[in-house]
C-alpha cells in the first residue's frame, strides 16, 4: 500500500514537468527557488557552529519557529495543491490506518520534503559540539522533518475539510490579504527597534519562549543539550514528541473522517428583488453596469482588487517616507494613486474575468459601447468618490488649498485615461485570467508571458499619456498660481479626449471581435 | 442622355410593377389552392445553412455542411461524442466564426448582418458559463433588457417563465449555487424570454429531470404550433424520434443523413440507425472476467 502511495505521488511530480514549456519554466523557477532558499538556510546553520551555543540557539530556534509556522499556516491560507486528498481514495475500500500511514508517508516526496530534509540535516552539524549534542541533534532532525511533512498534511486536510464552500474560500482568501497588509506595519516597526543595541535580548526572550512550544521545542533541544541543561533537553524533546504523536492522531481521526465525509453542500443565501437592476436604467449599457456592479460587490476577484486600493498608497507612502521624501508632498500621492489603480487592476482585463459567459453579449449582439460603458462603472463611480472625499483631505494635509485644481486635474486625468485605455485593452489584448468562483490568487492556468507584457505596456501608456499633467502639477507646486489652473484643465481634456476615444474604439473591437473573445475565454 | 436614363427609369419601374403584380397574383393562387385542399400550405425557410466549414488545427471539426429547417417545425441534430454539432451550433448563433460557408436565419446573414439575425435567435450553448454571480431574477433580467425588451415586458415574462418553469423560490438565489438542471431551466427560460422566432437550443435536456422534461416539450411543442422553430441536439435518440419533424446525423463533421424523422429510421428505431451510420457497436472481446466476481 506504501509502496503503491508513493510511487503515485511519484509519478503525479513527474507529469508535472509533462506540461507545457511555460509551466515546466515556472515549476523551475519554483524548484530552484526552493532549493535557493535551502542552501542560503543550510550556510547560516553551518555557519552557527562557530557561534556561542545560547546565540546560536536563539538564533536556530527563532528562525525555525517560522519555518515549521510556514509549513502549518501556508497551505491554510492559500490553500495547496491537493493531489493526495484522502476523499479520493474512498471508494478502493482501503483500511483506514494504512491509508492515513501510506498517504503521510507520500507526503514525504517532493520538494518541500526536500528542503526540510537539507536544512534538518545542516542543523545537526550547527550542534555537532559534543557527541550527546550531536546525538539530540539527530533525533531532533528526525522529528522535524516528520513534524513539518505531517503538519501541512493535516493542514491542507483541514483547509480542504472547512474550506470547501465557496464563500468559505472567499472569505479566507479576504482574511489572507487583510493579514497581508496587516504586516506591513509590524515589519515598520520591526525596522524602528534599535536592533544593534537591543536586538540580541529581544531575540534572546523571544526564542526563551518559543524554545517550549511546539513550534520550536525540537530547534532547541540540541542547543540545551550542547549547554549541558539535559533536563531542558529532555523536555522540549517529549513536547516535541507529544506535537508529533497528536499530530498523528489528528491525522488518523481526519482520514477517517474524510472518508465518510462528501463535499460539503453549501449553505445558500437569498437574495431579495433586482438590486443594483432596479435602480439603473432598464438599457443595454444600464443592466451591463448593473451587473458590473454586483459582481465588484459579490465576486471575490473583484473585492481582492478593492481591499488592494487603500493598501497600496499607504504602503507607497511608508517605503517613500523611509527613504527621506518629506510627508507633505506625500499626502498628495494617495488619490491619483487609488484612482489609478480603481481605474486600471481589474478593468484592463474585465471580459477574461467574464470567462465564457460574455457569450451572452455576443449572442444578443449588444453594441460595443454599451459594453464597455457599463463595466467602467463601478471604478468610475468609486474613483469619482474617492477623488470628492480625498482631495480636501489630501489638500488640508498639505496645508495649501492651491493645489487643489492641480490635484483634481491629475486624479481625473489618471482615472479618466486608465479607464480609457482599459476600455481598449480588455477587447482587444485579454489574457488568461482567474476563473470565476477560484481564490483570487488561484494561478490561472497559462503561461505568465501575455500577462506581463499585456499590464506593462498598459501601465506604461497610461503614465505616458497622464505625463503632461502631471508636469504641469509639479511645475504648479514649485512655482504656484497659473500652473494649477493649467494642469486642472490639461488633465481633464486628457482624460475626457481619452475616455471618450477608448470606449468608442473599445467598442468597436468588441463587435468585431466578439466570437474571438469568446474563443479565447472558452480556451482557459 | 438625360431623357434617355429617365425613359430607363420609368422603364424599371414598370418592371417592378408587373413583378409585384405577378408575385402578388401568384400568392393569391397559391392562397386559393391552399385553401382548396390542393398544395400544402408553403413553409418559410427560416434556418439555411451552406457549405459550413471549421477547422481546429488538422481537424475538420465540421466539413460543408448544409442543412435547411422549415419554419413552424423542431429539428434535431444527433452524433456521437466530438462529431461537430457543438461546433455547427454554434455557428449558427453567431459565437464561433466559420472558416467558410453562410448562415442565414430568416433572410438575414448572421457573419454579415449579426443585428438583424441574431434578433431572431435563442440561443441555449453547452458547456458555456453564465452571469452565475446573478441571482435568477438579476440573471433573466439582464437576459431580457440585454435583448432590448422595455422593463415592464421583462418583468411579466420573468414571473412567468418561473412559473412555467418551476423555478418559484430559486429566483432570489445565485445561480452559482444553482444544480446542473437548475442551471438548464433558467438558460432556457432566457433563451425564450424575448420570444424569438428560432430557438437553438444545444444539449436542452442533459441533466434535466424527467417531469422538467416533459414540461419543457410541452412548451416547445405550442411554441412550434404557434410558428415558432426549434433546432436541437440531443443524446436522447428516443425523445428526438418522439419530438423532432426532421433529423440531421452528424458524424465526424459531416451530415451522413437527413431528412423527416420517418423517412430516415424506416422500418426500426431511430437509435437503432443511428448506431448503424455511426459505425456499429464495438464488438466486446475479452472481459470474460468480468462474468465472475471477486471478493
Amino acid at each position: 500500500m506504501v509502496a503503491q502511495l508513493l510511487g503515485l505521488k511519484l509519478r503525479l511530480l513527474g507529469n508535472m514537468f509533462r506540461r507545457s514549456p511555460w509551466q515546466v519554466f515556472g515549476l523551475v523557477v519554483g524548484l530552484l527557488y526552493g532549493l535557493g532558499a535551502a542552501v542560503a538556510v543550510m550556510a547560516g546553520l553551518v555557519a552557527l557552529r562557530s557561534v556561542e551555543s545560547s546565540l546560536a540557539q536563539s538564533i536556530v530556534v527563532v528562525g525555525g519557529s517560522l519555518i515549521v509556522l510556514g509549513f502549518l499556516f501556508v497551505p491554510l491560507v492559500f490553500g495547496a495543491d491537493d493531489t493526495i486528498d484522502p476523499r479520493k481514495f474512498s471508494l478502493l475500500g482501503i483500511p483506514t490506518s494504512r491509508l492515513a500511514l501510506g498517504l503521510a508517508a507520500a507526503a514525504f516526496i517532493g520538494v518541500p520534503a526536500l528542503v526540510m530534509t537539507l536544512i534538518s540535516a545542516a542543523q545537526v552539524v550547527t550542534w555537532s559540539r559534543s557527541g550527546p549534542a550531536t546525538f539530540v541533534a539527530v533525533v531532533s532532525a528526525l522529528v522535524l522533518v516528520v513534524t513539518c511533512m505531517l503538519g501541512s498534511r493535516v493542514m491542507t486536510t483541514m483547509a480542504t475539510l472547512l474550506l470547501s464552500t465557496r464563500r468559505a474560500r472567499e472569505a479566507t482568501g479576504l482574511i489572507s490579504l487583510l493579514l497581508l497588509s496587516a504586516i506591513t506595519p509590524l515589519i515598520a516597526v520591526m525596522v524602528t527597534v534599535d536592533w544593534l543595541a537591543r536586538g540580541i535580548p529581544v531575540l534572546h526572550s523571544i526564542a526563551d519562549v518559543l524554545a517550549f512550544t511546539p513550534l520550536g521545542a525540537a530547534w532547541a533541544a540540541p542547543g540545551f543539550a550542547a549547554a549541558g541543561n539535559d533536563a531542558a533537553a529532555a523536555g522540549t524533546m517529549a513536547i516535541a514528541a507529544a506535537f508529533l504523536v497528536a499530530l498523528w492522531f489528528v491525522w488518523r481521526v481526519l482520514v477517517a473522517t474524510m472518508l465518510v465525509t462528501p463535499e460539503r453542500e453549501s449553505h445558500t443565501h437569498t437574495y431579495s428583488g433586482l438590486g443594483w437592476f432596479s435602480y439603473l436604467p432598464a438599457t443595454s449599457a444600464g443592466v451591463v453596469a448593473a451587473r458590473s456592479l454586483s459582481y465588484w460587490g459579490r465576486d471575490a476577484r473583484y473585492r481582492s482588487a478593492l481591499v488592494i486600493v487603500p493598501i497600496v498608497p499607504v504602503v507607497m507612502i511608508g517605503a517613500l517616507s523611509v527613504a527621506g521624501v518629506p510627508i507633505t508632498l506625500l499626502l498628495l500621492l494617495p488619490v491619483p494613486i487609488m484612482c489609478f489603480f480603481l481605474a486600471w487592476s481589474t478593468a484592463h482585463n474585465d471580459v477574461a474575468f467574464d470567462n465564457t459567459a460574455v457569450w451572452l453579449h455576443v449572442a444578443s449582439n449588444i453594441k460595443g459601447t454599451s459594453d464597455r460603458v457599463g463595466r467602467i462603472v463601478p471604478p468610475l463611480a468609486l474613483g469619482l468618490i474617492v477623488i470628492a472625499v480625498g482631495t480636501p483631505l489630501s489638500a488640508w494635509g498639505y496645508g495649501s488649498a492651491d493645489v487643489v485644481p492641480s490635484l483634481l486635474g491629475v486624479s481625473l486625468c489618471v482615472l479618466f485615461v486608465g479607464l480609457g485605455l482599459s476600455s481598449v485593452i480588455s477587447a482587444e489584448f485579454p489574457y488568461p485570467a482567474v476563473h470565476p468562483g477560484d481564490s483570487p490568487f488561484a494561478q490561472p492556468q497559462s503561461s505568465a508571458g501575455a500577462a506581463s507584457w499585456v499590464q506593462g505596456l498598459s501601465l506604461l501608456a497610461v503614465l505616458a499619456v497622464t505625463a503632461p499633467t502631471v508636469w504641469l502639477a509639479v511645475l504648479g507646486i514649485l512655482y504656484g498660481g497659473g500652473w494649477h489652473v493649467g494642469a486642472l484643465l490639461l488633465g481633464i481634456a486628457t482624460g475626457i479626449v481619452a475616455l471618450g476615444g477608448g470606449i468608442r474604439l473599445g467598442g468597436r473591437v468588441f463587435e468585431a471581435r466578439g466570437p474571438e473573445l469568446l474563443s479565447f475565454t472558452a480556451r482557459y | 442622355m438625360e431623357n434617355a436614363e429617365s425613359i430607363l427609369v420609368k422603364f424599371d419601374q414598370l418592371i417592378a410593377n408587373l413583378e409585384a403584380d405577378a408575385a402578388h397574383d401568384e400568392h393569391k393562387l397559391r392562397d386559393a389552392a391552399v385553401e382548396a385542399d390542393v398544395l400544402e400550405p408553403e413553409r418559410e425557410r427560416i434556418l439555411e445553412v451552406t457549405n459550413l466549414s471549421k477547422h481546429f488545427g488538422d481537424t475538420m471539426a465540421v466539413d460543408e455542411i448544409n442543412l435547411t429547417v422549415e419554419a413552424g417545425t423542431i429539428f434535431g441534430i444527433v452524433g456521437p461524442n466530438g462529431a461537430g454539432k457543438t461546433t455547427t451550433l454554434s455557428m449558427i448563433t453567431g459565437l464561433l466564426r466559420p472558416d467558410s460557408g453562410v448562415v442565414m436565419v430568416h433572410g438575414a446573414n448572421v457573419w454579415s448582418d449579426p443585428a438583424a439575425a441574431k434578433r431572431q435567435m435563442g440561443v441555449l450553448p453547452d458547456r458555456l458559463r453564465l452571469f452565475d454571480r446573478l441571482t435568477g431574477s438579476q440573471f433573466l433580467y439582464y437576459a431580457g433588457v440585454l435583448r432590448g425588451l422595455p422593463k415592464e415586458t421583462v418583468r411579466e415574462r420573468m414571473s412567468q417563465l418561473a412559473n412555467t418553469f418551476g423555478l418559484g423560490d430559486s429566483l432570489s438565489r445565485l445561480v452559482a449555487d444553482y444544480s446542473a438542471g437548475m442551471v438548464k431551466k433558467i438558460s432556457l427560460a432566457a433563451a425564450l424570454i424575448h420570444s424569438p422566432r428560432l430557438l437553438v437550443l444545444d444539449e436542452p435536456f442533459e441533466s434535466v429531470d424527467p417531469v422538467s422534461v416533459a414540461s419543457i416539450v410541452d412548451i416547445l411543442h405550442k411554441y412550434v404550433a404557434a410558428g415558432g422553430t426549434v433546432v436541437l441536439s440531443s443524446h436522447s435518440m428516443d425523445l428526438i424520434q418522439r419530438m423532432c419533424d426532421s433529423v440531421a446525423i452528424i458524424v465526424d463533421g459531416k451530415v451522413l443523413s437527413l431528412g423527416a424523422v420517418d423517412d430516415i429510421r424506416g422500418e426500426g428505431s431511430l437509435e437503432e440507425k443511428f448506431i448503424e451510420l455511426a459505425g456499429g457497436v464495438t464488438t466486446v472481446e475479452g472481459l470474460e472476467w468480468l462474468h465472475s466476481f471477486s471478493d
